[in-house]
């Protein structure tokens, strides 16, 4: 057991024989569990090789997975064996990771076994495959009309070049079209194996008996060996693949988006900390506390504020800035563009969002989906749980911000408009 | 969890206190009796009190002063609850055993503070607060459509319920915004905070006697309120054959809802009998919609069903494509059909029961869903968490069936995606 100091959270970390991590987080104080479980396998993974052949296969292929992965042979619904325990089920994709999780006050270990049995037992055959074409293709067209993640998968497309995020995760309605069940089995085969793959538990849990159950379960498994994940490599340039991009939607008020595309392999800090700090640079600089705002709020600019966020891409961050106007939206983008030339920041607000940074943690810690979220991106984005998450940003100081000021170009962006049609 | 109301003459005060949790919750709403010209001033008036104070006479500096109190976090929306509008201001922070002596009080001190001494000059909001609220929300009426299922949903509304307060949209109108001054809104807020039912729910670990005395010591209104009025809208007009109507708009997908009326519902239907009808048809992934209309036909990603007791109404909404409308409407006609033919299991009843269960065990575990419960119990008179899980048990088929028969098509509704020029 490992305390993640100053959050009053005890992690239970097992790595079992056949490589699957377990993590358990117990907090007796709520009624509720909640479990992932997680294969490093995402939208970015369509070209890999399986015995040292190189294989491509369709995009959007590991959301469609996790759409299949509900099929069970012998016919029964995995809905309905959660609803049956008063549980919620759900899965989803992201670029990186697939997962699949579960939450419910009831019947938690039976829940639990369940997870692992139909997550461990793919049923793909040509009809069921089918069948969710016309599913996909619908969710497809559902995020298409929403200018929000529109405006994502515009930033994702125009900032990349060879790295396979430039693609989205739900992939086209054509590349969906060509799935076949042979397709997914060779993705299922490659990255589901329990090497490539973590649970976390959070929530009201006796942690003996989670492990015991797990433990029993992946026991009785007879798995192939673990095979090598080797995926294609790429050659990312630091460049953007399109600097203006205007997109014509039935929208009434233009948004824009300035995604800036920065290498950040020689800044001499972890990524995570790169990640906290820039993003509170730049926010420092154009977010809600900012003199820059606030000016731009009362020269009638914009009415809400810039909106700052990060985008990891291994070796790129893109870090986006987008708002909405209807101003003159050019003369917006100018000044912005202008504003983060300089990211230098002030100890003074640096300190404070320190501050800011650690509460947002403990606020975090007291909620058993965000702690498992949590924990979750740091096994993804750190390779590990992050025990001293408070110590570090205390650690933070105006020379991580000299760092990466002295590394990064902030001259290759995208800009991106949605605009009204009319 | 220990629940107390204290009734001032001016104000309600619920404490919720409970040592789960790292943080406090608070909610502070005003309620009156819902009138269209108002939404846009309320509106204005959660906007702009979270803007600047007199303390505080910029966004920035009262940005600034959240992270200072330890990332204190406010927020306000406005809600139409039948026939009353409620604005709702919220304040989170962490427990002062996390941070410091004293910030409980400072943090408390610092919300009601922002409510109760705004940013005035002579008599009236400062130009650039009122402006820049009066912007934004301009740009919200504006975009309104932008959102499809936003859209569609209130489409439904302005042809189902014509004239009556459910035609009338949260974010408010334009002609009643460009009649707002700064004087007037100054006038309003007076006399809302002198006027209004106002209630403040508390959900945390706390000292009763501290939180009573910073709210008595900022609070000092001494109207005298009552509510007269229900929240219930009853729906007496009901079409012998449901109307069809179709808008058009530039998207990729269509938009179906089909809304119902539900007349003569008991206290006993709308709280506990409807939740399980509503479960079984259209509430979950293993509900009779999402089965036949999803994974057996494939016609949709999103299909669902929700209800509103307090407005006795129910909907089925689904994202398709516009070729399969019809096809979509006899399916789900089929569906729902079944439902008042008692065509469903004992089985199905008790998954209903069990998840509403658990979704109450899971109430305890968020302040947010806490302050929920004791919402709908101070104003809709809906039992709380003990009395529900006793009566749930209760719901029969027959109950159902009977229900359902009470539930009839009014209009459908298609937001009808169509092929412009593509990007």
């Amino acid at each position: 057991m490992k305390e993640i100091k100053g959050l009053d959270c005890k992690v239970y970390h097992e790595k079992l024989d056949n490589g699957l991590n377990v993590y358990v987080v117990p907090n007796n104080t709520v009624n509720n569990t909640y479990a992932t479980y997680t294969t490093l396998y995402g939208g970015r993974d369509n070209e890999f090789y399986i015995n040292d052949k190189l294989v491509s296969v369709p995009m959007g292929i590991a959301h469609f997975l996790e759409h299949k992965m509900f099929e069970m042979k012998d016919g029964s619904d995995v809905f309905n064996f959660f609803s049956e325990r008063g549980s919620n089920c759900n899965a989803n994709t992201t670029g990186t990771r697939t997962c699949y999780l579960f939450s419910g006050p009831n019947s938690f270990y039976e829940n639990l076994e369940y997870l692992l049995k139909y997550v461990e037992e793919p049923y793909f055959t040509d009809k069921n495959v089918e069948k969710e074409k016309g599913i996909i293709g619908q969710e497809i067209m559902m995020y298409k009309d929403n200018p929000y993640s529109r405006m994502y998968d515009e930033i994702m497309y125009n900032t990349l070049i060879n790295h396979p995020l430039k693609y989205p995760t739900i992939g086209t309605i054509e590349s969906v079209n060509s799935i076949t069940k042979e397709n997914l089995y060779d993705c299922y085969n490659t990255f589901y194996h329990p090497s490539n793959m973590f649970i976390v538990v959070t929530g009201n849990v006796d942690v003996s008996k989670t492990f015991d159950t797990i433990k029993k379960h992946e026991e009785k498994r007879v798995l192939e060996k673990a095979p090598v994940i080797r995926r294609k490599e790429f050659n990312e340039p630091d460049k953007v693949f399109k600097k203006n991009v205007d997109i014509k939607m039935d929208v009434t008020i233009p948004k824009a988006a300035i995604a800036f595309k920065i290498n950040v392999k020689n800044i001499n800090m972890k990524d995570t900390d790169i990640y906290t700090c820039l993003l509170n640079m730049v926010d420092l600089k154009v977010g809600p506390t900012s003199l820059f705002t606030e000016k731009m709020k009362q020269e009638g600019f914009i009415t809400d504020t810039f909106d700052t966020s990060i985008i990891k891409c291994d070796d790129h961050f893109i870090v986006v800035i987008d708002f909405e106007t209807t101003s003159d939206i050019d003369v917006v983008i100018e000044k912005v563009i202008n504003e983060v030339k300089d990211l230098s920041v002030n100890k003074k607000d640096f300190e404070r969002r320190k501050k800011v940074a650690i509460s947002g943690l403990l606020f975090v810690s007291d909620n058993i989906y965000k702690l498992n979220d949590k924990i979750m991106s740091d096994i993804i984005n750190r390779g590990s749980i992050n025990y001293n998450p408070i110590e570090d940003i205390k650690n933070y100081d105006i020379k991580n911000v000299d760092e990466i000021i002295k590394n990064i170009n902030m001259d290759n962006y995208s800009i991106i408009k949605i605009l009204p049609k009319a | 969890m220990e629940y107390k109301k204290i009734k001032e003459p001016a104000y309600n005060i619920h404490f919720i206190k409970t040592d789960k949790f790292k943080k406090i919750r608070i909610k502070i709403n005003f309620k009156e009796e819902l009138k269209k010209e108002n939404i846009v001033i309320r509106n204005m008036l959660s906007l702009i009190l979270l803007e600047s104070s007199k303390k505080y006479p910029t966004k920035r500096l009262l940005d600034i002063e959240c992270e200072e109190l330890y990332n204190v976090g406010i927020s306000s929306n406005t809600s139409i609850s039948g026939n009353y509008h409620i604005l709702s201001f919220q304040e989170v922070f962490l427990n002062e055993s996390y941070t410091e002596e004293n910030m409980n009080e400072l943090s408390f001190q610092f919300f009601l503070n922002l409510l109760l001494d705004p940013n005035i000059v002579d008599n009236m909001f400062t130009i650039d607060a009122f402006n820049n609220a009066k912007k934004c929300l301009e740009e919200d009426i504006m975009s309104f459509g932008d959102v499809p299922a936003r859209l569609a949903l209130s489409n439904l509304y302005k042809n189902m319920c014509p004239n009556t307060p459910l035609e009338l949209v949260s974010c408010g109108y334009l002609e009643d915004l460009n009649n707002v001054t700064r004087e007037s809104l100054y006038e309003y807020y007076k006399n809302m905070i002198k006027s209004n039912l106002i209630d403040i729910f508390v959900v945390g670990n706390f000292n009763d006697d501290e939180m009573l005395n910073i709210i008595k010591k900022n609070m000092t209104i001494n109207t005298i309120k009552k509510q007269n009025l229900s929240h219930f809208i009853k729906q007496d007009k009901i079409r012998n054959r449901a109307q069809t109507v179709i808008d058009e708009k530039d998207l990729n997908q269509s938009i179906m809802i089909m809304g119902y009326k539900i007349k003569d519902l008991t206290e006993f239907e709308r709280v506990y009998v409807l939740s399980i009808y509503n479960a079984i048809l259209g509430g979950s992934p293993d509900s009779k919609l999402f089965k036949q209309i999803r994974e057996k036909h494939s016609l949709c990603y999103s299909i669902s069903s929700s209800y509103s007791g307090i407005s006795n109404l129910q909907f089925i909404s689904a994202g398709i494509d516009k070729d399969n409308f019809k096809k979509c409407v006899n399916l789900i006609k089929k569906e729902v059909k079944k439902m008042q033919n008692g065509d469903f299991s004992e089985e199905q009843i008790n998954q209903a029961k069990i998840t509403y269960k658990a979704s109450l065990r899971e109430i305890e575990d968020t302040p947010s869903s806490m302050i929920s419960i004791y919402e709908a119990h101070e104003y809709l008179n809906y039992d709380l968490i003990d009395k529900r899980e006793e009566n749930i048990s209760k719901v029969t088929k027959e109950m159902i069936i009977n229900t359902a028969k009470k539930i009839k098509l009014d209009t459908i509704y298609l937001l009808k995606g169509v092929e412009n020029e593509r990007n």
